[in-house]
């Protein structure tokens, strides 16, 4: 009954004008940033954060929700048209969906995206409203030894589950643990690899690192890429129209990955993309004609479509419920609350429900609003995909500096933007992974807390995280994720050899 | 010794590694604590070079698709570094010259410099983008941007 009020004070903050603007602004955005190829979530929340200083909590973070999902629901557009995935998470929607957009059905493939996606994204909510306040009725007995070993685990699990090498995913971890204890220890006040610099006793801004790892590196890539395919005008997107064949063909990948995708976005570490795949290659398996998949197969655009959404409104559960972010994209999220002024987590149902239950309820609009924006108007939207890059990028490069600058009005920041653009550039050229350096960023600070507190009730004895049941279970689940992969490695050696 | 790309990396991170450490060590301890500020320095530190000897020692071969990505020629970087040149002109001369006019500057040449090559549309975007984004960050945000050298 409680959930009940809650949604009906969500929907209060929702539908009021201001709700419905900045959902609508949220969403538009978002779509927009994340139809651009190579762009993602990350950085289309990271470009927006500026936008909300000084704004009011409340459609400030209704607006950045809807970046979030708005990105994940664009990203799909530059996957079926230029087969350049503006999103990871729809990587593997340009599977199919570009081969059936070769054959003049580009419009049909986007239809079959909006409606998956859609239907995936609303299920997610409705899971997501019933699990969130659960969850968070849980977490408010967790005591400092159970958050610290669930933030090892969401470590270890983006790290495990990162494409490429789990060492170096392991290696950009640390890296980031390591950059947030420059400054001033809050704790004992020692100042921490600041060189005796004011510009670095309050620490690195996570703007600075967001937008440089991501916004600016990105940019990079798409200066040695600038003169891959953009759209042409003579592209015709073909009819939009499904038949009723089409929906029964979809239905059965999409009822069943809307909850795949939800349970891998609320497990940390997962999320949008490996759920996109995971249930691509689920359908696969699954499929009368598997030969259909890589072809143009409906299905194979239905499955992922609906796993991504449904993912990332499932990523909501841990962010809001426990307040600790499982990946990246979430992370940076968190960033954005915390601007804000808002710490997610279990009080914040109890203290702030008008945000906890308005963020809900604004999915459900928003869901509607993008499938409108990716329906009927996605041949005038798409049209943005026909900037030329040369512009985008000086574009997206002056939206990163004016955010930081905004943020401190320090030029001394805007420099450490550029390294950590050049660093960030660097690692995807070497291939380390740079979410799991973002999620470190953002938890390290709040793992060094929890593990001090921990210390402090147990006396200084480290005991503390295996005596009691769930510090224990969480601290073996870390462990297993790595050295499961390693053994699993070992064998397959075995058995080349 | 350093025949590979992991070998070179590892080698680069345990020096990293070890000046953190060095620095680390070197904090001032406080004594009303029961875990001080160096504690979780130092672990990271280890953990840090302990990660990077077994890249060092990894026997994972790099995939194609990873060698193709390091795979950049010359002249692309250079058109990077060019671009990271101008953009390090621009934070120079930011509160100097204003935001205005070297947004402006940095689109239009940035632009150009990439190959976008019709130059009236450029012109228009250079003026427009800095003005509406002045507008709204000074006048609906209430953030302040460097007005350098133009009177509003």
């Amino acid at each position: 009954m409680e959930a009940f009020q809650g949604l009906l004070s969500g929907f209060q903050v929702a539908l009021s004008w201001e709700g419905i603007m900045f959902v609508l602004i949220g969403v538009v955005v978002g779509t927009l940033i994340g139809m651009m190829p190579g762009l993602g979530p990350i950085s289309a929340i990271a470009i927006m954060i500026p936008i909300t200083y000084g704004m009011d909590p409340a459609p400030a973070l209704v607006m950045m929700a809807g970046v979030y999902y708005g990105a994940v629901f664009g990203g799909s557009t530059s996957s079926i048209l230029l087969n350049a995935p503006g999103v990871a998470g729809t990587v593997a929607t340009s599977f199919d969906g570009y081969p059936m957009a070769q054959k003049g059905q580009a419009g049909k493939a986007l239809a079959i995206a909006a409606v998956a996606s859609f239907i995936g994204g609303t299920v997610s909510v409705v899971l997501l409203m019933l699990l969130a306040p659960a969850l968070s009725s849980v977490a408010i007995s967790f005591g400092p030894p159970a958050y610290f070993a669930l933030m090892l685990m969401g470590l270890t699990a983006i790290s495990s589950l990162s494409d490429g090498s789990t060492l170096k995913a392991l290696i950009s971890a640390v890296a980031g643990f390591m950059v947030v204890t420059i400054g001033i220890d809050p704790q004992t006040g020692t100042q921490r690899f600041t060189f005796g610099s004011v510009n670095l006793l309050d620490g690195f801004d996570f703007l600075i690192i967001a937008l440089g790892l991501f916004a600016v590196a990105e940019v990079c890539m798409l200066v040695l890429n600038r003169r891959n395919n953009s759209l042409s005008d003579s592209q015709k997107l073909g009819s939009l129209k499904l038949s009723k064949s089409d929906l029964k063909e979809m239905s059965g990948p999409v009822s069943r990955q809307s909850f795949v995708g939800f349970i891998l976005g609320v497990l940390p570490g997962a999320g949008a993309t490996i759920s996109s795949f995971i249930s691509y290659i689920f359908e696969k398996k699954i499929a009368k004609k598997p030969e259909e998949f890589g072809k143009g197969s409906i299905k194979g655009i239905a499955a992922p479509e609906s796993s991504n959404n449904a993912a990332t409104s499932g990523a909501f559960v841990p962010l809001l419920s426990l307040g600790i972010p499982g990946s990246g994209t979430t992370a940076v999220m968190l960033g954005a609350f915390l601007v804000l002024g808002v710490q997610p987590g279990p009080m914040l149902m109890v203290e702030r429900p008008e945000i906890f239950w308005g963020i809900i309820a604004s999915m459900y609009l928003g869901n509607v609003f993008l499938l409108i924006l990716n329906l009927p108007l996605i041949p005038y939207l798409a049209k943005i995909l026909a900037i030329p890059r040369p512009m985008l990028i000086s574009l997206v490069i002056m939206f990163s500096l004016v955010g930081v600058y905004s943020i401190s009005f320090n030029v001394f920041d805007l420099y450490m933007l550029l390294i950590f653009g050049a660093i960030g550039f660097f690692m995807r050229i070497f291939s380390f992974p740079a979410p799991p350096f973002i999620l470190a960023f953002i938890l390290g600070g709040m793992m060094e807390q929890a593990f001090r507190q921990s210390m402090t009730i147990s006396n200084g004895n480290l005991s503390i995280f295996v005596t009691s049941p769930l510090p224990l279970t969480l601290i073996i689940i870390s462990l297993l994720s790595f050295l499961v992969p390693v053994l699993l490695g070992l064998r397959k050696k075995k058995v080349e050899v | 010794m350093l025949k590979t790309m992991n070998q070179r990396i590892g080698l680069i991170l345990v020096i990293l590694a070890g000046s953190y450490l060095l620095l680390s060590y070197q904090l001032p301890s406080y004594p009303y604590t029961s875990v001080d500020a160096d504690v979780i320095p130092n672990g990271l530190g280890w953990l840090l070079i302990l990660l990077a000897i077994l890249l060092y020692f990894s026997r994972t071969k790099e995939t194609e698709a990873e060698k193709q990505k390091r795979a950049i020629p010359r002249k692309e970087l250079l058109v990077l570094a060019a671009v990271f040149a101008m953009i390090f002109l621009y934070i120079f001369l930011f509160e100097m010259i204003g935001f205005i006019i070297m947004t402006g500057l940095f689109i239009y040449f940035c632009s150009w410099f990439l190959g976008y090559d019709k130059w009236k549309t450029n012109l228009i975007v250079s003026i427009l983008f800095p003005l509406t984004l002045y507008g709204i960050f000074v006048y609906a945000l209430g953030i302040v941007l460097p007005r350098g050298i133009l009177p509003f």
